[in-house]
């Protein structure tokens, strides 16, 4: 596991998250960089970067947000690990495999999230929070790791460079 | 595609999962056992403090395209709306000459009304510094704080009527929770008649006005005020106004949608009401 960039990147998500993620929110639905930068590393580096990643991201999101501190946390570091196993299983070479799973991973996340927030009291009514909340930042956190993977990929597996994303980057 | 043929050892990397998620559960038990004063709430309100002048400055870079975005999209306007619009402007051109009139006798009216408000309630100006920062919460940033006056639990309000409440409040930067988030309870009343009832907010940020009486009549368009019971907020703040009302046939009161005043995305400056009590509601407006 490569330290320094995955600090660096998940502290530039951060920064990211406060200062630019809320102006390009669509219909209140705020974008989140953390996860991008989560699932992406988590498909460089392996399952213990990715849990690891993922647990220090989402403890950061649940701070700057007002409710519970940890459920984030803990859908992140599932999320992270869940993809470094595919990870381990597969190394994506073309771009349609990892966008499937990071598609499949928002989805996951905001499910998981929802799920979360209800199970401890703080949750909404489940098909209100799928139609309005869920699905669209799961779509929308999509379309942006489109943008965001490659590019991040790169930064992150310098010693394993992706041709295969010289196209889509 | 590469398959990796030797299965290898998952034992340490599931550990870490496993220490990484009783972390979690760990974190959220202790968040709620807590209180408002302890370690994690102040953690979390120092992170909200660190975050603020970040916050402020990506509010202040991305002003000019928040405005550039709303601009491409009025360029969309048809040539029949063009025609509307200018015989709607010969309309408002005679409508701003009788306003003129009423607006020199309402700011006449209007420094005797504020001369006798600021004996019961005084309030600031804060500038709004940031956005909510994940979809499943409604807040905004001001950039005041304790150094400015503010107090958890104050009321805060728009150009057009309430907006929420300061939640959590360091010193040079307070989080408000707008009326249209979930935990947001409001004890309110219909302004024509007096009907009482609670404002909660919902995740699709929409209003519902509860606890109203199937007997009591509810038209669109009636205003919602501020009933003042509770203590929470000042009576008589404006709300919005009813957009819609059903009546299911078994139901004990009436489904009540209301439209906010606030449009947060355009707000740009916010009045914090110092005057009114510090209190923060955890009851969701009951």
């Amino acid at each position: 596991m490569k330290v320094l960039p995955t600090v660096l990147a998940v502290v530039a998500a951060a920064l990211l998250q406060v200062m630019l993620a809320p102006s390009l929110a669509i219909g209140g639905i705020v974008p989140n960089v953390l996860f991008l930068v989560v699932t992406t590393l988590a498909l460089a580096e392996g399952p213990v970067p990715g849990a690891s990643a993922g647990f220090a991201a989402g403890l950061v999101y649940d701070m700057l947000g007002s409710g519970p501190i940890g459920p984030m946390a803990l859908v992140l570091a599932v999320v992270g690990y869940l993809a470094g196993l595919l990870h381990e299983q597969m190394f994506a070479e073309g771009w349609l495999l990892p966008l499937t799973v990071l598609g499949v991973a928002a989805l996951g996340t905001e499910m998981a999230y929802g799920l979360v927030l209800g199970l401890i009291g703080e949750g909404a009514p489940f098909w209100a929070s799928l139609v309005t909340r869920v699905l669209p930042a799961a779509v929308y956190n999509t379309v942006l790791a489109l943008l965001v993977y490659p590019w991040l990929a790169r930064f992150l597996r310098r010693d394993h460079p992706m041709t295969t994303f010289r196209r889509l980057g | 595609m590469r398959i990796n043929q030797q299965p290898e050892n998952q034992g340490p990397k599931l550990t870490t999962l496993i220490v990484f998620v009783v972390l979690s559960v760990l974190l959220m038990t202790v968040w709620f056992r807590e209180g408002e004063s302890g370690p994690l709430h102040k953690i979390q309100s120092g992170t909200h403090a660190i975050a603020a002048p970040f916050s402020s400055v990506g509010e202040f870079v991305t002003r000019p395209f928040r405005g550039f975005f709303a601009w491409a999209g009025d360029l969309g306007v048809s040539r029949t709306e063009l025609v509307q619009l200018r015989s709607q402007n010969e309309t408002l051109r005679k409508r701003v000459a009788q306003l003129e009139e009423a607006r020199l006798e309402n700011e006449r009216l209007k420094a005797l009304v504020d001369a006798a408000a600021s004996q019961e309630s005084s309030s600031v100006v804060a500038r709004v510094i940031g956005r909510p920062t994940n979809p499943w919460e409604d807040t905004i940033t001001i950039g005041l704080g304790t150094n400015g006056g503010v107090k958890a639990g104050m009321p805060v309000v728009g150009p057009r009527g309430l907006l929420g409440q300061t939640v959590d409040v360091a010193g040079n930067s307070a989080r408000v929770r707008l009326l249209t988030d979930q935990r947001s309870g409001v004890a309110a009343m219909i302004q024509r008649n007096r009907a009482e009832g609670v404002l909660r907010g919902s995740i699709d940020g929409q209003l519902t006005l509860d606890f109203v009486s199937r007997e009591t009549t509810i038209k669109a368009g009636d205003v919602v005020i501020t009933s003042g019971m509770g203590g929470i907020y000042p009576k008589g703040l404006i709300i919005g106004e009813v957009s819609r009302v059903s009546r299911a046939t078994n139901a004990l009161y009436q489904d009540i949608l209301v439209k906010g005043s606030a449009r947060v995305g355009s707000l740009e400056e916010v009045l914090v009401l110092t005057g009114a009590t510090a209190q923060v509601d955890q009851t969701g407006g009951e």
